[in-house]
């Protein structure tokens, strides 16, 4: 407590910083190619407006990054509860093109789901490290999961499935991080498999059968293979009624993805455009503005989804692994941050943003080469997007936060 | 901090390792689609982003034999679309169908075709409308993958139709992309299909060039790549016929209302300097985009006009084939010219009455006047003499029985009938009667070809030398202007000996000129005249009228057929036209006598047809 300024800017995470800067240096590039057509000034289009963004986020960024983790933590469920209504009014009110995404203030239109993944870091973060919160008991298990679904089945009505995953994918690593035992994150995580399975009958029993042989190895209590089966059926049974509730563009996109659907100039056109715009760079790319997909408009999405293929396009081989080799040790430095800080609610925090990027990064990229379904999730500091970049930067800002704050308790 | 089983060092250890390992997947791959499967990937970028343009080169022109245009090309618009912008999208194939008035289903079917090559343009609507092909480009962006080719169509500008001669063009059919699939030919392309334009396809289309440009993902062009990579495309060499467009459009005025067929060839070279065949049509109907209900009525239509009557009309050539029986009979001396008949209007044979066309007889005559009057007892009686092997054979020496190797396609052989034949036809020993007393006259189961008949004629007018007939005299390079004269075949029937030719001359020579010939219609005055008539009964109703012949008789320039499908007899019907068309020839259409073949390499008929 009470340490100066300059004591604190000495222990701020630089490297991380620098990071960030770089991505985001790589990120304007990628995007200035993306959105240069010939006889357009792309200054005037996505490009100048996501300079704006930037802007707005190095205001964030500062912003989260002097805050005092104490008002964090006081304002953490009332963040959570203007996101959440903010969310129920988008479905109210929201307008976006056949989905309702965007919610006009003032001049800008924001994302509040974007906003509602940093407070529901922050709200998570509370809650865990609440000293009254025990894990073990199944009451504070469900309380976490319900601070998780609310916000993912608001998005996922939008409809919004890809980001509506991010949230179920920030719970679980911090529940991890927060002590969850790894039988009790088993029992979570294998009705998943369950839900997965459902649709195979044979598939299902198999599952079912190495749940118990895991958990068996693992020393779960009787009570916890019991409740592992039943949480595993009712998944099972569920998983029929969810898939009817999808809608038919988000079944085919999964039908496509696992191969039981051909269409290669439709719904994974995107990819393979994708795949061919990555493998045509090779080593040392097609050079920055060279890129034949990116420019003639072969690729879809490329200044958003896939603005990775544009790096894969015109940097090459030695671009994406740069690209990805920032992205790890950014992750690297968040992760160490995580494990040093002192306060159990910065390191929560800090886990989650971790967990956001890492979740982006590896879906968006995972994407882009064709080995992830088509989810639509930007990739972080790169696509364009506002909303999620502003998100970034104020998640950024936490991290860097509790870099400086790190012997705080 | 909560209570765990892992201390904080140890969960750190767990996250690094699960995201290490998402990451070394995702390098992994990175590296699988960048470095080793870099030329996959890097060759399907280029295909993405560099169409081919076809650049169809000009097909050859058409002109008579004093280079007058025939047939020339007009530009007109094509629209084509890139089919794999339309894979599985039927709805989209039939909104475009609507919008520009073609059939949904060939379009759907033709486009189908395409997407096995699926960065080639697929035609779907020839010969444009100017206000159409705006309207489609108002409407550009609403459908992807269009493109608009500028393809030649044909124009008639000759006095003449030539309908038979010329042909017409159309899309090539699957059958034929078969057998054509070495060259070069797509679904939609343009082929010659009948008359000159298939025979000489492949001289006529010349070679195909093509140029690369680059588009975007709708298909637009951005820019065009350099010239160097560019193949230009070679034009269709132009075609010089050996017709002459006034003496053509002559003998169609004459030839008109009626079903008929002729044929006017140069004796001293087998150019054809006049051949039409009626009824015709209008090649202009199939310029562009035929009309089907016109092609229903082409095709229905009771008269055959799409029927080259020259070429492919076969018919039993009447009295015009005596001529084969006295050739047969003087050179083989079965009979002297000078052996006497005598017809008392018919005779009888086997218990049956062979009447002669004059029921008052002929009286005695010796072979020029049974010529000249046509008599039929003398034939008869000489045929007899003749027996059927002995006329087969002559009528086979005489080229009958075979295609003359005209350059039109589909040209049909006849048939000559001998022992062998009748014997399949109507079993041994059922025929023997009086098939010969009518095979003499050119009646029975002998059929020919009016060519096959004008060819007789020009073999006669020769003494025995012959030149396969041609419609085409040269081709000319476009560019330089440069002939190449066709190669000329010819052969001579040695078998027959001039004096025999002579004979037939002299009786030829009375028809026309001797008193009470059978062709003294033809007469002209100043220039001499010789020919056969011939009247062919036939079952379906009059007989048909033929007239062959020659002029002028010492130094011949003109050997002609001309033949009228029920026309009544060969003096009424025939003799006529050929009169009208002579006195053309012989007044202003004349043609010089042939130069010596040019020197320069000459390409022969058979090496040019596809």
């Amino acid at each position: 407590m009470g340490h100066s300024w300059r004591y604190r800017l000495e222990h701020l995470d630089k490297p991380l910083v620098v990071a960030t800067a770089l991505l985001l240096g790589l990120g304007l590039v990628a995007l200035y190619s993306a959105c240069a057509q010939a006889g357009d000034s792309p200054w005037a289009g996505n490009f100048g407006r996501q300079l704006g963004w930037l802007a707005l986020g190095f205001v964030g960024f500062v912003l989260a990054c002097v805050v005092s983790l104490q008002l964090l933590n006081y304002l953490a469920y009332f963040l959570y509860g203007v996101s959440v209504i903010l969310l129920v009014l988008l479905l109210l009110f929201g307008k976006g093109p056949g989905v309702a995404r965007w919610l006009a203030l003032g001049p800008v239109q924001i994302q509040p789901a974007e906003l509602a993944k940093v407070a529901l870091v922050l709200a998570l973060a509370r809650f865990l490290s609440d000293t009254t919160t025990d894990l073990d008991r199944t009451v504070d298990l469900l309380k976490a999961f319900g601070l998780a679904l609310v916000p993912m089945a608001l998005v996922a009505k939008q409809p919004n499935l890809g980001t509506a995953m991010v949230f179920g994918a920030v719970l679980l690593p911090m529940l991890f991080w927060a002590g969850l035992s790894l039988s009790s994150l088993f029992i979570i995580v294998s009705p998943m498999l369950s839900f997965v399975a459902a649709f195979h009958k044979v598939a299902l029993v198999g599952v079912l059968v190495l749940v118990i042989l895991a958990l068996v190895i693992l020393r779960a209590s009787p009570r916890k293979i019991v409740l592992a089966l039943a949480l595993n059926i009712a998944a099972a049974l569920a998983a029929p009624m969810l898939w009817n509730q999808l809608h038919d563009y988000q079944q085919q996109r999964i039908l496509a993805f696992l191969g039981l659907k051909q269409d290669p100039m439709g719904l994974s056109y995107q990819v393979i455009q994708s795949k061919v715009a990555i493998g045509s760079g090779g080593i040392w790319g097609k050079g920055l503005l060279h890129g034949t997909q990116t420019h003639l408009r072969f690729l879809p999405a490329q200044h958003t989804d896939f603005i990775f293929s544009v790096i894969g396009e015109e940097l090459g081989f030695v671009g994406t692994m740069a690209a990805l080799c920032l992205f790890a040790f950014f992750l690297y430095r968040c992760l160490k941050i995580a494990t040093q800080a002192r306060n159990a609610f910065a390191s929560y925090v800090v886990m989650g943003v971790f967990s956001v990027f890492a979740w982006h990064i590896l879906v968006n990229v995972g994407m882009a080469v064709g080995i992830m379904p088509v989810t639509g999730l930007p990739l972080p500091f790169m696509s364009y997007g506002g909303s999620f970049l502003l998100a970034s930067l104020i998640m950024v800002g936490l991290v860097a936060n509790v870099s400086m704050r790190w012997d705080e308790y | 901090m909560a209570k765990s089983g892992l201390d904080i060092e140890a969960r750190r250890r767990v996250v690094a390792w699960i995201l290490g390992a998402a990451l070394l997947i995702l390098a992994g791959r990175l590296f699988q689609l960048q470095v080793v499967q870099h030329e996959v990937y890097f060759r399907q970028s280029e295909k993405n982003r560099v169409r081919v343009i076809t650049l169809e080169p000009p097909r050859g022109q058409i002109y008579d034999r004093n280079h007058r245009p025939l047939v020339e090309n007009l530009p007109c618009y094509t629209l084509s679309v890139l089919p794999h912008h339309y894979r599985g999208r039927e709805d989209l194939l039939v909104s475009l169908a609507s919008f520009v008035g073609a059939n949904p289903e060939e379009m759907a079917r033709s486009v189908r075709q395409g997407q096995r090559a699926e960065f080639l343009p697929v035609k779907v609507r020839r010969d444009m409308p100017f206000e159409l092909l705006a309207r489609v480009q108002e409407r550009w962006l609403d459908f992807p993958g269009l493109v608009i080719e500028t393809e030649p169509k044909r124009t008639y500008t000759g006095m003449s139709r030539l309908s038979h001669v010329l042909g017409y063009l159309g899309e090539v059919a699957e059958s034929e992309l078969k057998a054509l699939k070495d060259q070069d030919y797509r679904t939609g392309d343009i082929i010659g299909k009948t008359g000159l334009e298939r025979q000489y396809e492949k001289v006529l289309r010349g070679r195909r060039g093509y140029q690369y440009v680059e588009v975007d993902a709708l298909g637009r062009e951005i820019r065009t790549l350099p010239m160097e990579k560019w193949i230009p495309p070679s034009p269709g060499l132009d075609l010089v016929l050996a017709i002459d467009d006034r003496l053509q459009a002559k003998l169609e005025s004459l030839l008109e209302g009626k079903r008929a067929a002729g044929v006017f060839l140069d004796p001293r070279n087998g150019e054809v300097l006049a051949l039409a065949s009626s009824p015709s049509y209008d090649l202009q109907w199939f310029a562009g985009v035929l009309n089907p209900a016109v092609w229903d009525s082409l095709v229905s239509h009771p008269d055959k006009p799409l029927l080259n009557r020259v070429t492919q009309g076969l018919y039993p050539p009447g009295s015009t084939y005596k001529l084969i029986t006295a050739l047969a009979g003087v050179n083989d001396g079965v009979f002297s010219p000078e052996s006497r008949v005598s017809c008392g209007g018919g005779l009888s044979y086997g218990g049956r009455f062979f009447a002669c066309w004059y029921g008052q007889g002929h009286g005695s005559q010796d072979l020029y006047g049974a010529i000249a009057h046509s008599c039929n007892v003398y034939f008869y009686t000489m045929g007899m003499r003749v027996g059927l092997e002995r006329w087969a054979r002559y009528s086979r020496l005489l080229r009958f029985g075979q295609p003359t190797g005209i350059d039109l396609p589909a040209e049909r052989a006849g048939l000559v009938p001998d022992a062998h034949y009748m014997d399949t036809r109507y079993g041994k020993g059922n025929w023997v009667g009086g098939t010969m007393l009518n095979l003499a006259i050119g009646q029975g189961d002998l059929l020919t070809t009016p060519l096959q008949m004008a060819q007789l004629a020009m073999v006669i007018a020769n003494r025995g030398k012959g030149f396969v007939p041609h419609v085409v005299k040269a081709l000319e390079n476009p560019l330089t202007g440069k002939q190449m004269p066709v190669r000329v075949d010819s052969f001579v029937v040695r078998e027959i000996r001039p004096e025999v030719f002579e004979v037939v001359r002299e009786g030829m020579r009375e028809v026309v000129n001797g008193a009470g010939g059978t062709g003294r219609g033809c007469a002209l005055g100043d220039v001499i005249v010789a020919g056969k008539t011939g009247t062919a009964q036939n079952p379906h109703g009059d007989p048909h009228g033929w007239f062959i012949g020659f002029a002028p008789y010492d130094a011949p320039e003109v050997a002609f057929c001309v033949f009228v499908e029920n026309g009544g007899s060969g003096s009424g019907a025939a003799v006529p036209i050929v009169r009208e068309v002579l006195r053309l020839y012989f007044d202003e259409v004349r043609v010089s006598a042939p130069a010596q073949m040019a020197a320069a390499p000459s390409r022969s008929l058979s090496s040019l047809a596809r």
